[in-house]
Parts: C-alpha cells; structure tokens; sequence
C-alpha cells in the first residue's frame, strides 16, 4: 500500500472510530432515558466484563482454546482468587503478571 | 465554578491516571507489537503513531495491518474497523446516565474520544460509588491514550533490535484488570447471571460464527442478550 494510501486509510478508520465512541455522549445526553432504558443500560457493564474476561482467558490468540495447555487459565485461577480475597486491582494484576511470567520461563 | 484547577479537580485528575496505571501496563506490549508489526507492514513510524493517535483502537489498528499485509483494499480496513467499532456505540450510551449532570456534554463527547474496552471498565466501576468529572475522565483517557501512543512509537522505532517480550508476564495485564474488574463488577446475583451469561454466549457465538469472533459482534450479541436477560430477572430498579 503506498505513502498516500496508507494516510487515506488512517483517516477513514480514525473517523469511524471516532464517531461511535463520542456521538451518543455528544446527541443523547441531552434526553432523559424512559426507566426500563436505563435498566437496562446498567446491565451493559457487567454484561461486557463478562465478555472481555472470557475471550480474554478462553480465546487469547483470536480462537477459542480451552485446553490444559492454554496457560491464560492457569494465570486465571490464581488470579480471580486474588480478586476475590484482596479485591485490589494491585494485587490482582500482581499476581496475574508473575504467574505469566513464571509459566512462560519455566513450563 | 471559576476557570482555574481546584483542589478537587486536581485530586480528581491524580485520580484518573493513577487508575491508567494497570491500563498502561497492558498496553505497552500490545501497543509496542502493533508499532513493529506497522513498521514491518510497511508503515512509516510517522504513520504507525500518527495511526495510535487518531484511532486508538487495538484491535482495529491489528486488523489494518493484517488486511494491508494480505493485500486488502482500504475500503476494507474501513468496513472491519466500523464492525468493530460498534461496540462502542453500545458502551458510550450507556455511560450517558452517568455523566448527565456531572460532565458537560461537549467535554463528555470529546474525552469519550479515550473510550475503550479497557478506559470504560475502568471508568465504570468508578462510576458505581464517585460521580463522574471531566478531570477523573481526563486524567483516566488521556493518559491511557498516552501510553499506547508511547508503546507504538518505541516498538516502531525499536522493533528491530528487541526481540520477544512474552516471558515478562506483561500478556496477562489485561485480562487480569478484567477479572478485578469483573469482580468488583458483581453487586447481587443478578449482575453474576448476567456476567456468566454474557461470557457464555460470546463463547458459543464465537463457536458458531468464528467471523464473529473476528470483528468481536459476538461481545456485542452476548451483551444485548445478558443485559435484557438481567432486566428480566432483577427485582432492583
């Protein structure tokens, strides 16, 4: 792809990632979501870390793998312990880093 | 509210770069990749930053790469990054109640610029017991935006010299800032059905649909699907 495509291209996806992140702030925020709407809405979070944190662990490459071998589990386990007990981000990300690490250089 | 930073405002804005922090973290092997892999692609490192300022959007920046090194039209990279892109539609409306009275709404719009999977789950849980300010986004987004942009350029302009950085650990910052966070997530048993509920179907549409998997509409299907699905079963308004 030459110079001048490549600076299309990064225009075009700057736009279309640009857009759907500020438009609702931007356009809705000056109505008052109907109660069930907004119900809803409070659902959407919980809803997307369900989502990301599976992927995450489950499909860390783009592809599903749920095997023994995918070491992202066995970084998961140790970590949602720590999450659970400690409830600090600190320390879950300590200890999910170090469990990387030490799966990476040692198994 | 006069025109100069007040204490609060400053505390605030500590705030939310000190919650960056484990965004940060994340970023900088995925953002130091993205830089080697653009440069490798063909990308100038001009073009690699310039790409991480304008678009901040990891995986739609990884899929440029992979469609111009295959030989794809750029109508293409523009088509998967709206797909992709979509998402954010869903998380930017539902932030709306939340910053309503508390953030003007031009600021609002031109911070949610910084909205991502990682800056919304972060702002989010804050959400839940401080009212949100322009400062907290501010300090949460810019600097999160600041570090992948400071990732890409180092890994564009030292790509070459060094080598793989997996044995630091650094893979597992995110998803272990999305099981905290997830956890701190969970306030009743409806938000743990609706967790378990999303994380199942995005699996099983994944499963089913792999190109779902790619452009990540299987987040947005199991999100539409568990947050009605809580609405249904929660007795709380």
């Amino acid at each position: 792809m030459s110079g001048t495509s490549i600076w299309l291209m990064l225009i075009g996806v700057s736009l279309v990632s640009l857009l759907p992140r500020i438009l609702p702030v931007a356009l809705f925020s000056r109505f008052d979501f109907p109660k069930p709407l907004k119900r809803w809405l409070a659902f959407v979070a919980p809803a997307v870390l369900g989502a990301l944190t599976t992927l995450s662990v489950l499909a860390p490459e783009g592809d599903i793998n749920i095997s023994l071998n995918n070491r992202y589990i066995w970084a998961f386990l140790p970590t949602l312990l720590v999450a659970i007990k400690t409830r600090s981000l600190f320390y879950s990300l300590l200890m999910g880093i170090i469990i990387m690490a030490l799966l990476y250089n040692f198994i | 509210m006069t025109r100069t930073e007040t204490p609060m405002q400053k505390h605030e804005l500590q705030q939310g770069i000190k919650d960056s922090i484990p965004i940060i973290l994340g970023y900088l092997p995925l953002g130091f990749a993205f830089g080697v892999l653009a440069n490798e692609a063909g990308m100038s490192i001009l073009q690699a930053t310039t790409m991480s300022i304008l678009c901040f959007t990891g995986a739609g920046q990884y899929v440029a790469i992979g469609i111009i090194q295959a030989g794809g039209a750029i109508f293409t990279i523009i088509m998967a990054n709206v797909l992709l892109n979509l998402r954010y539609l869903l998380f930017s409306t539902s932030l709306v109640p939340y910053l309503k009275g508390h953030v003007p709404t031009t600021l609002g719009s031109l911070l949610s610029y910084g909205l991502t999977d990682e800056t919304y789950a972060v702002a989010m849980n804050r959400y839940q017991e401080h009212a949100p300010t322009a400062s907290y986004m501010a300090g949460l987004n810019l600097s999160a935006h600041l570090g992948w942009i400071a990732s890409t350029l180092l890994g564009a302009v030292l790509g070459g010299y060094i080598g793989n950085t997996d044995h630091l650990g650094l893979d597992f910052a995110l998803p272990a800032m999305y099981t905290c966070l997830l956890i701190f997530m969970l306030k009743d048993k409806s938000d743990v059905i609706v967790a378990l509920a999303s994380a199942f179907f995005c699996l099983l549409i994944g499963y089913l649909m792999p190109d779902a998997m790619e452009n990540m509409f299987n987040i947005i299907i199991a999100t539409v699907i568990a947050a009605s699905l809580g609405v249904l079963i929660s007795e709380r308004d």
